[in-house]
């Protein structure tokens, strides 16, 4: 079995191009723009970020609205994400910045509330 | 030629955080999008072609690579700074595809009471799955 042992992966033509076989043996994707840069989990009842990469810290901005504060900075504001909360709740961004993103927490009939589980996922470049 | 690198597991130098590269490859996004569905435009994308605007709210993503199947993933997300919040469902209506297909899919986009279709300023979505 094939083993490497490495703390740093950089590509030689572009050291932020990494390319990787895909799934069907013949197409490549490029491994650095399909790594999430920053994932968290937290509980918007006491603002407590349970698990996280790349999140530095959470802030709480008041009922229903959070910001997920970025260890490494994204490269702009034009990346991507994904946001969900618990139960019939709807959870959203509600401002992108290269150190953090806002997250604004509803419940079911549409009113600003702190939900518990709320998950973030985002993707794009890194500073 | 560019270089090749063909192994079954990647580790840290001291031997920990042990991944399969099989993870590397299925743990990978194979395509994002992030874009204003009001113009529409593209801020950032991956792996995506192009955008089809189909009406207020409905809009086809069209890979660069095709994806191998159709029973990839899609999580979406939707920002807007204003007081109304909206939902992107992995969906079409009756003048869109409603299912996934490997070179597509396609995303509606609703008002909060899911009873309008609307264009979101900020409507962004990740594709997991096996690559063509």
């Amino acid at each position: 079995m094939s083993e490497i042992l490495v703390n740093k992966l950089t590509g030689t033509s572009t050291a932020g191009s990494i390319l990787v076989t895909g799934e069907g043996n013949s197409t490549t994707t490029n491994l650095q723009q399909g790594l999430a840069k920053c994932w968290g989990h937290f509980e918007g009842s006491d603002a407590t970020l349970d698990d996280s990469f790349n999140s530095a810290s959470l802030t709480d901005n008041g009922t229903g609205d959070f910001s997920a504060n970025f260890t490494n900075n994204m490269g702009s504001v034009s990346y991507t994400g994904s946001f969900q909360s618990d139960d019939a709740s709807n959870t959203n961004a509600s401002a992108f910045a290269d150190s953090s993103i806002r997250i604004q927490t509803r419940n079911s009939v549409n009113t600003v509330a702190d939900r518990d589980d709320t998950i973030y996922t985002t993707f794009g470049d890194l500073a | 030629m560019a270089s090749e690198l063909r192994v079954n597991t990647l580790k840290d130098a001291a031997g920990n955080n042990s991944i399969a590269t099989s993870f590397v490859a299925n743990g990978s996004a194979k395509s994002f999008i992030n874009f204003n569905a009001a113009t529409p435009a593209i801020r950032k994308s991956f792996n995506v072609s192009s955008l089809d605007d189909n009406g207020t709210g409905l809009f086809d993503v069209n890979f660069s690579s095709a994806m191998g199947d159709v029973n990839y993933t899609l999580t979406s997300g939707s920002g807007d700074t204003g007081s109304n919040v909206f939902h992107i469902a992995f969906a079409g209506d009756n003048t869109t595809p409603t299912a996934p297909a490997t070179a597509n899919y396609p995303l509606k986009l609703a008002n909060a009471a899911g009873n309008a279709f609307v264009d979101v300023p900020f409507s962004m979505a990740s594709v997991h799955g096996d690559l063509a």
